[in-house]
């Protein structure tokens, strides 16, 4: 049997602005898309924080999200659409976002999409255990929860001829739960947002969780994590590179809603 | 059989008196059902063709459907859009994952099934009947013998 080739990771460490990372996301979903007649495209992970921002998925509508839409950017959010599953949700500092640009098929038969998205689930719920202690319970509801009101991390995944693009996201510091405070997020009325700041008491920060988070995706999915030298990796570095530039470029972010 | 069905169709539909086939090929009687074929795609589409109506059921599979988990949401084409066999004609969503779906066929889509709005979870129960996604007329009939047979299909993904 082959061995599948390993997945290679990058960690931004500027805040994006969300819109300019669809449009990577799309690239690189490209660019898969073309090396895979000749099986040279490759599995990446991208791991991230974004500025602050509102996304929601594919389920509602414009306008339903007329009001929303203007509500959370007068409080100094941007606010996307994205093809994703899952509804509503924060994304910003504060918060790990990661996105798995796996090929499904590679292996044979192909990871099916429940069995994918169950492993993106444990990676983060072991992840959290065995790096902080944190335990969670069980829920119907996709996501990981520390108690049935407090979510801590949020999947939305978007499968198109078996590549996969959006994923993860895990809330690290306080930042993000004030934004989250401002809107029902994944549609789930009485459900606050945790983080491992407060259930660890004590201050993390996101660059501290990417080397576990790394591993933990590695050992779930089963494939050797490779760093991503993006000076030495053609088209997809460039991109990545112009991506990191326009975030700099945007300079500081809001640090909290302005509610005034 | 399906060149039998094919070329019973296009006797039909082309004013051509000449049918490179003797029709009794196909002993037609009235208490039969209509002839429908079901062909499938590696991306878990089916469709199953009405050489009669020319339509042509747009559904996932089984198969699909199980590797999807609970349905909570389907994306729908509109009535009337015209489709190329590849085209992404809708999404249907599961446990946070928007999964696309792909025409199988090329023509234009003249039915969907506003049932799914309500009911997402048909796809879950009743895949490939009661879950129907889309009904096309096929511009191009012979575009389905290009698709799986079910032994083809399944053998992309049985291990």
């Amino acid at each position: 049997m082959p061995l599948l080739p390993p997945v290679l990771y990058h960690y931004f460490r500027t805040p994006l602005p969300y819109t300019r990372t669809l449009l990577l996301q799309e690239k690189i979903h490209q660019l898969q898309l073309a090396a895979r007649r000749s099986s040279s495209h490759h599995d990446i992970l991208l791991l991230l924080e974004h500025r602050p921002v509102y996304t929601s998925g594919r389920r509602q509508t414009e306008q339903e999200l007329y009001a929303e839409r203007a509500r959370l950017t007068s409080i100094g959010a941007e606010f996307s659409i994205a093809a994703r599953g899952g509804q509503l949700t924060y994304h910003g500092p504060g918060q790990l976002v990661g996105y798995p640009l796996l090929d499904l098929a590679r292996t044979s038969p192909p990871i099916g999409i429940r069995d994918y998205i169950c492993k993106m689930q444990k990676m983060i719920q072991s992840y959290l255990l065995r790096t902080h202690g944190i335990t969670h319970v069980p829920s119907d509801h996709t996501g990981v929860f520390l108690d049935p009101v407090t979510k801590i991390a949020s999947i939305g995944v978007q499968v198109r001829h078996r590549l996969t693009t959006h994923g993860f996201a895990m809330n690290v510091t306080k930042e993000p739960l004030e934004w989250f405070a401002q809107v029902v997020a994944c549609g789930l009325v009485d459900v606050k947002a945790g983080c491992i700041t407060e259930a660890n008491g004590r201050d993390v920060r996101v660059e501290d969780v990417v080397p576990g988070i790394v591993d933990a995706f590695g050992t779930l999915y089963g494939r050797d994590m490779v760093k991503l030298y993006p000076q030495s990796a053609g088209e997809l570095g460039e991109a990545i590179l112009a991506l990191e530039e326009d975030a700099l470029a945007a300079g500081e972010w809001l640090r909290a809603p302005s509610l005034t | 059989m399906f060149s039998a069905i094919r070329q019973a169709a296009r006797a039909r539909t082309m004013s051509l008196t000449a049918a490179r086939t003797s029709p009794s090929i196909i002993m037609r009687m009235p208490s039969c059902r209509t002839i429908v074929t079901k062909k499938y795609t590696e991306e878990h589409e089916v469709v199953a063709f009405d050489d009669e109506t020319g339509l042509g059921a747009v559904s996932i599979t089984d198969h699909a459907q199980e590797s999807l988990g609970d349905v909570v949401f389907v994306e729908l084409p509109a009535v009337g859009s015209k489709v190329s066999k590849g085209d992404q004609i809708g999404a249907v969503e599961s446990v946070k994952a928007a999964s696309d779906i792909y025409a199988p066929v090329s023509g234009i889509v003249t039915e969907v099934n506003e049932g799914l709005n309500s009911e997402p979870g048909l796809l879950n129960r009743s895949p490939e009947e009661k879950g129907w996604l889309c009904k096309i007329r096929l511009s191009a009939p012979e575009e389905m013998d290009k698709l799986l047979t079910l032994e083809s299909y399944k053998a992309t993904w049985e291990a």
